[in-house]
């Protein structure tokens, strides 16, 4: 039997719907956000939605680390790519993020030496079989990805390899988080918490959201029964009127996080004053750069980029997708001008992103019934 | 169910861009670099940094992103 198995039960399942529908209060509207992208696939991978009852809405948060890059950081990966010395590595969804003139695999198409890796210790190895080349690797994501670039960067280090750099574009969960409980548009009762980016930052983080916001956080895994049963304790918190971080992923996730994974990337890297997150706009000490030790690692010191400001294309809503404001398929070029086989919004670039998660599981054709 | 190979494509979706981990079996360990054979349920195999999370012995079960292990998965 597969591990997962038992976290896949349909019984098991419905039980636990059967017990949230019990919690909710008869007339209340309840609304959960998912944070992780990785949940959302998860909701609409399973069906999830469908065994919640109507009155429990979950709404899809900033999580997914492809749909917040903006476009102006393509736009400097690009400039960079197109150098006929640089093997340039990034991982598969980000290839096909646009940029104001098209995306990574549009420039590997028009010659530009691009190639996918699954992780940065893929792209070391290229830089060591390449060593007339200069290979740059294009990171991003949130706390769980940056250790394993922090890891390979400290290799690289201790390795002397001198044609290896990076393009820095890690963000952390916490900035936008606090942004987003601060935007007047937007009503929550509970965050789903992310169970990857908590194996590496624990639960702690997750305080403020309680204790300054008054909304209890859930910290979940990614099977159809830990996204159910996340659900349940949200609300069993509002039914006893308590507000606090729980943790449902505690087969993985300390609470205190991974010290030696934080360790790493203290060392490695430095909190950025103001990183541009797609469709939120500036967000203060949301990401990370190589700190002064790597300085003669980080390509955007090696390397002239643009470092220009991109606005996102104007029919494109995104920013509203990201901030739960709105569904993927309330959006104008949803389904239409914009699709996964050609996105114009990040949103439907990754199978995390909440456009092409309602897209790939069919939710187009059911959502539009309804309208 | 079989769940698809941990793979980075930008045609089937990257599993690393999308923050997912998977858990993977160690079966031998190079302690002296700091890498590890893992497999997952399928028998595909991939070398896993385990930096973050030793010791790590045959047998163990790890939560792997990006080819590093980020924690043990405690099955109890």
């Amino acid at each position: 039997m597969r591990f997962v198995d038992e976290f896949r039960d349909p019984e098991l399942g419905r039980a636990l719907a059967a017990e949230i529908a019990s919690l909710a209060e008869p007339g209340r509207h309840y609304k959960v956000m998912e944070v992780c992208g990785g949940h959302t696939h998860s909701i609409y991978k399973y069906g999830i939605d469908d065994l919640l009852p109507d009155s429990v809405e979950l709404v899809h948060g900033p999580g997914c680390p492809v749909c917040v890059i903006p476009m102006g950081r393509v736009d400097d990966g690009i400039a960079i790519a197109r150098r006929p010395e640089v093997i340039f590595t990034c991982f598969g969804d980000m290839m096909r993020v646009p940029g104001s003139e098209g995306s990574l695999l549009d420039a590997k198409a028009a010659g530009a030496d691009v190639r996918m890796v699954y992780s940065p210790l893929d792209a070391l190895r290229i830089a060591k079989q390449n060593p007339e080349r200069e290979v740059v690797f294009f990171a991003i994501g949130f706390e769980t990805t940056a250790p394993s670039t922090a890891l390979t960067l400290g290799r690289a280090k201790a390795e002397g390899v001198p044609n290896f750099s990076c393009v820095c574009n890690h963000v952390t969960i916490v900035p936008p988080l606090r942004a987003l409980l601060e935007s007047p548009d937007l009503r929550l009762d509970g965050f789903i918490g992310p169970g990857h980016v908590s194996t590496v930052v624990g639960a702690r983080p997750f305080e403020f959201i309680p204790a300054d916001y008054g909304k209890p956080v859930v910290i979940s895994g990614f099977e159809p029964l830990d996204v159910l049963q996340s659900i349940q304790m949200i609300l069993q918190q509002l039914v006893d009127d308590r507000c606090q971080v729980e943790n449902q992923y505690r087969r993985v996730v300390p609470y205190d996080g991974n010290l030696r994974a934080l360790e790493v990337m203290a060392e490695v890297f430095q909190l950025r004053p103001h990183f541009e997150w797609r469709g939120l706009g500036f967000i203060s000490q949301s990401a990370l750069r190589l700190s002064e030790a790597y300085a003669d690692l980080d390509a955007e010191r090696r390397f002239d980029v643009p470092g220009v400001r991109v606005a996102d294309p104007k029919a494109c809503q995104c920013g509203e997708v990201l901030k739960g404001v709105i569904k993927p398929w309330e959006c104008k070029v949803f389904g239409t001008a914009c699709t996964p086989e050609r996105p114009i919004g990040t949103c439907m670039v990754s199978p995390e992103g909440a456009c092409a998660a309602y897209y790939n599981y069919g939710r187009l054709a059911r959502e539009r019934e309804v309208v | 169910m079989s769940d698809p190979p941990a793979v980075c494509s930008h045609e089937v979706g990257c599993i690393t861009c999308g923050d997912t981990a998977v858990e993977l079996v160690a079966e031998r360990v190079d302690e002296d670099r700091g890498l590890a054979l893992c497999a997952d349920p399928e028998g595909r195999r991939e070398t896993v940094e385990i930096g973050l999370v030793e010791p790590v012995r045959p047998g163990d079960r790890l939560l792997v992103h990006a080819a590093t292990a980020l924690a043990k998965v405690d099955a109890a």
